[in-house]
């Protein structure tokens, strides 16, 4: 009984920490579309991370 | 309060870590993909000087003419004669040509790229393999461990920015082969391992959380259903050995098989979308075989994770309400409930990104930046944190019985699968 709440407990923190997990990624994909689509990041972003 | 900062500093120096990972990876990608392109066109160069025996020109007249056939092609393309826009030719550096002209052979850190990219050791294999090897050699310091964990989710703003390569059409086209595969695959294995451990006499509470774990979507699913089958810490831990050992295999020989069975990458992605159980060994085999397969695999994965509910409902009917006696099957399934708490929410955000791009909002550019580029960033951040959480002491804990039919129920509909999608062809999973 005690393993089996252990597991209850487990399952519920992985499933809200995934919820919480999946609105930080949306959050992240909805900064970089808006950051994109305004301009602020362009092609050269990307290639201006690396040594040429 | 200082818990709460404690809680949050403490992701800090994997994460960093996973960060610092991924940039030396690409950059290791950048160089090779600029050498491969170098590489091409010094052999180009040599081809016309060994078999067509022209002579070197001046590097002037060298780059006029290459920008005179360019000239040529675009015209022909806008007159409609040819139907693919020409890509602007890569030329050689003045001093790379006269070197090349003058030793006629091609300088060695172009072969090296070349070759890096013929054994397919992009960014990816560096991060799995170089993460991997970290982990089980000189170790994971504590220090690091939380936040190389939470690097592994960073690959899903990916996987929602590739919503940006989509049209309805041709995800709801490759959807409807998903759906069929996801059907008789995924939910297929869930099905023959709880019914095979049954026969077998097996413990319920292993089978359980074996089915639910082989069959849609590894250690979520093992987790969501172990309370429900009873589950002891024992059983829990021999499934997720054995879905996290199998997982580790695929990743690393799937894209090697794919490649000596001659798949295509539409196949490939539709393969490894049916037969690899977990969302960021998949995402990553796919990336290794290439950006097409990467959009097919996607496809399919959404499909499976949104099947992720339906697998736990099926675990509940099967090993809770068919066994109850009629006194205890008052208990019914609350299907809403479940499907509302076990969604994956991320998949909303890449439906959004298939409807604005359906809606012409994105332009060429943005495709680069959002499922080329960004992408490539999101997916080496986690990619440093799957390659860093492979333990080979976590896969040891695979084990018994169950391990050999769970092992055999993947490998099983791994092998289908590939005849399966190889006799379905690559128009039908291609997404353009």
């Amino acid at each position: 009984m005690a393993e089996n709440m252990e597991f209850e407990d487990k399952a519920k923190k992985v499933f809200s920490a995934e919820r919480k997990e999946d609105i930080w990624v949306l959050i992240m994909a909805a900064i970089t579309v808006i950051l994109g689509l305004a301009g602020v990041i362009t092609p050269k972003t990307f290639t201006s991370l690396f040594f040429q | 309060m200082s818990d709460n900062n404690d809680g949050i500093a403490k992701y800090f120096p994997g994460f960093i870590l996973c960060i610092i990972l991924g940039w030396i990876s690409l950059q290791w990608d950048f160089s090779i993909h600029k050498w491969q392109k170098e590489y091409q066109a010094c052999e180009k160069i040599l081809t016309k000087y060994t078999q067509d025996r022209k002579p070197f020109l001046p590097f002037a007249e060298y780059t006029a003419k290459s920008d005179e056939k360019y000239k040529e092609k675009l015209a022909a393309f806008e007159r409609g004669e040819i139907k693919e826009k020409p890509k602007k030719p890569h030329l050689l550096k003045e001093n790379d040509y006269n070197a090349l002209a003058a030793t006629k052979e091609i300088p060695f850190k172009y072969v090296f790229g070349e070759k890096m990219i013929e054994f397919q050791l992009t960014y990816v294999a560096v991060l799995l393999l170089g993460g991997m090897l970290i982990r089980n050699t000189v170790g994971l310091p504590k220090i690091f461990q939380p936040g190389a964990v939470l690097a592994r989710p960073v690959i899903k703003p990916g996987i929602i920015l590739l919503g940006g390569y989509y049209l309805w059409s041709n995800l709801l086209k490759v959807g409807f082969f998903a759906l069929l595969l996801v059907l008789v695959f995924i939910l297929g294995t869930t099905v023959l391992v709880a019914v095979i451990g049954r026969r077998m006499k097996q413990d319920d509470g292993l089978m359980g959380v074996m089915a639910a774990g082989t069959g849609i979507c590894g250690v979520s699913a093992a987790v969501a259903v172990a309370p429900v089958v009873n589950a002891k810490p024992r059983d829990f831990f021999y499934a997720v050995g054995t879905i996290l050992l199998f997982g580790t295999v695929a990743l690393f020989t799937f894209p090697y098989i794919g490649k000596s069975l001659g798949m295509s990458e539409p196949v490939f992605g539709a393969w490894v979308g049916t037969a690899i159980l977990n969302t960021a060994q998949l995402v990553a085999a796919a990336t290794w075989y290439g950006h097409e397969s990467l959009l097919t695999a996607n496809i399919l994965n959404i499909v499976r994770v949104g099947f992720i509910p339906l697998a736990v409902i099926f675990c509940i009917w099967f090993y809770v309400i068919k066994q109850a006696t009629s006194s205890e099957k008052q208990q019914k399934i609350n299907t809403w409930q479940v499907i509302k708490e076990k969604f994956p929410l991320f998949i909303l955000g890449f439906f959004a990104m298939v409807t604005l791009n359906e809606l012409g909002v994105f332009s060429e550019e943005h495709r680069t930046i959002f499922g080329k580029q960004f992408l490539q960033i999101f997916f080496a951040i986690g990619f440093a944190g799957v390659g860093l959480n492979i333990a080979f002491d976590d896969l040891k804990k695979a084990g018994g019985r169950a391990f050999i039919i769970g092992f055999i129920a993947a490998t099983l509909k791994a092998v289908l699968s590939a005849i399966v999608v190889m006799l379905i062809g690559t128009e039908a999973f291609r997404v353009k």
